[in-house]
């Protein structure tokens, strides 16, 4: 594990993760106390909840995006890659290593957000908070399943391409599966499209495994059939981009 | 001073020695064999075969040094030709580099083995390396102790091992290359050592030599083969 062990120690070393679990950790406080819930207690809650999804979501994209992007591109053009690559540590291991070394920056804050959703903004109602526990467990196990295996396309393509298309591609994909799907979506509702139609069955359907409004909403766990099935539905795509991940990753700069 | 350097050495002999003994390295590259990228920028008439010990690289510039390193870490496929390698096997190539804020003693506590750290944070205080000076502000030399010590310390005395080293003393100072010429001297039954280099001073020995010339690679021994003679076979 000594990939990993440099990617964790030059990552540590850079401090920005330091930002971001700040963010993590205070904003979600700080924010609902800043906005409109200010005068509506009531309202405090709920915009902790967005608040502290939000900021996770944001971080991860644009922190954690860019930190595997530049990790990926740092091993192969740096020549560690490819030294490692001769000690035996084959194109997959350095990949899985790089990866692990980004994805445990990544972990702690997605847990710190759903304790923070847990024990301070859980509804009063022991009936609805009786299902919180379950809705923050799946909430945090299909975000970690989103974007775990984006961080890896991350590390994989900036290897190949550079950085900047790491990222941008990661960034984008991300916020197409959130958000873009939608739009795609109410524009078929207003008129049939069969290539359109095709591209959105094919797209990552991301906005499934936001559940914010869900909590915000206070709609409950997901039924667990349909949890599942989303569990399965992400992994299919995990399988995908880890294998393009794995055929797009390079160790060293072509010869 | 001495004294203090001798002993690291005679640690870092023990360590190697105090396993059984490893199986030897070796090297055996068949003639025929072609190396270059796309196109044979040289070519072996006749098998070479080598075993634990310094082996020098000599050639001119741009003649194939780092492309021969480079095949035999199996990096680049051969135009030609077959080569067969045994051992744990590193190549340090020439311009490996780490993030520019990391220090030199997190670099080397993320790289080498638990087991022999303590040595080499020794070596690198004796051979005068800043271990707490980002690696972004260190010189040339300074950078390259780094990448050899962490290269000496991650051969495994259980087995042979082969280090694949591109130009690693350019920079170095004498004392620092002295230190490491040292623990090669010592080392040499179970470590087999590929060095490619331009030698700074015609009286050094190169008891062995690969010399790449008029695209024929072509190995030469003798215990008192020295710099000066050998260069004039270099067109």
């Amino acid at each position: 594990m000594r990939l990993f062990r440099l990617t964790l120690s030059t990552i540590f070393l850079r401090k920005a993760w330091v930002i971001c679990a700040l963010c993590v950790l205070v904003i979600p406080f700080v924010l609902p106390l800043i906005s409109s819930a200010s005068e509506k207690p009531v309202l405090i809650q709920p915009a902790r909840i967005q608040a502290a999804w939000s900021t996770l979501w944001i971080i991860t994209m644009l922190w954690g995006y860019f930190t595997a992007a530049k990790q990926g591109e740092i091993n192969a053009t740096s020549g560690t890659g490819e030294y490692f690559l001769t000690t035996g540590l084959g194109a997959t291991r350095q990949l899985w290593e790089i990866w692990l070394a980004v994805f445990i920056f990544i972990l702690p804050m997605a847990v710190a957000t759903a304790a923070i959703t847990q024990f301070a903004a859980s509804p009063a109602d022991p009936a609805e908070r009786a299902m919180w526990w379950t809705l923050n467990t799946q909430y945090l196990v299909l975000f970690l399943l989103v974007t775990g295996p984006l961080l890896c396309l991350a590390v994989a393509l900036a290897s190949r391409f550079g950085s900047v298309a790491g990222y941008v591609v990661t960034l984008g994909l991300t916020a197409y599966g959130l958000y873009g799907v939608g739009y795609l979506d109410n524009l078929l509702k207003l008129e049939e499209n069969p290539i359109l139609q095709s591209i959105w069955l094919f797209s990552p359907h991301y906005h499934f495994a936001d559940l914010t409004q869900r909590l915000y909403f206070k709609s409950g766990a997901l039924p667990s059939a349909a949890f599942w099935k989303m569990v399965g539905y992400f992994l299919g795509i995990l399988a995908l981009n880890t294998g393009i991940s794995r055929v797009t990753f390079r160790t060293k700069l072509s010869s | 001073m001495t004294f203090k350097l001798d002993y690291i050495i005679f640690r870092f002999i023990n360590s190697v020695s105090s396993a059984p003994p490893a199986p030897r390295p070796s090297l055996h590259l068949d003639s025929g064999l072609k190396i270059g990228y796309g196109s044979p920028i040289a070519a072996l008439e006749s098998p070479i075969q080598l075993g634990g010990g310094t082996h020098f690289i000599l050639a001119r510039n741009g003649r194939g040094k780092t492309t021969l390193l480079r095949t035999i870490a199996r990096t680049l496929r051969p135009v030609a030709g077959s080569l067969k390698t045994e051992g744990a096997l590193q190549y340090l190539p020439e311009d490996l580099r780490f993030d520019q804020e990391m220090t030199a003693g997190m670099i080397l506590r993320s790289l080498v083995p638990k087991k022999r750290l303590k040595e080499a944070l020794e070596l690198a205080e004796r051979i005068e390396l800043n271990l707490k000076r980002p690696y972004g502000r260190l010189s040339t030399g300074n950078r390259r102790k780094i990448n050899l010590i962490m290269a000496e310390f991650s051969t495994r005395p259980d087995t042979g091992n082969i280090l694949l080293l591109d130009e690693p003393f350019s920079g170095l100072d004498a004392f620092a290359r002295q230190a490491f010429e040292e623990i090669w001297r010592s080392s040499s039954d179970n470590v087999l050592r590929l060095v490619s280099c331009h030698p700074d001073y015609d009286s050094m020995t190169l008891s062995s030599a690969l010399l790449i010339d008029r695209s024929t690679i072509r190995h030469l021994t003798g215990g008192d083969q020295t710099w000066s003679e050998l260069k004039n076979l270099l067109h």
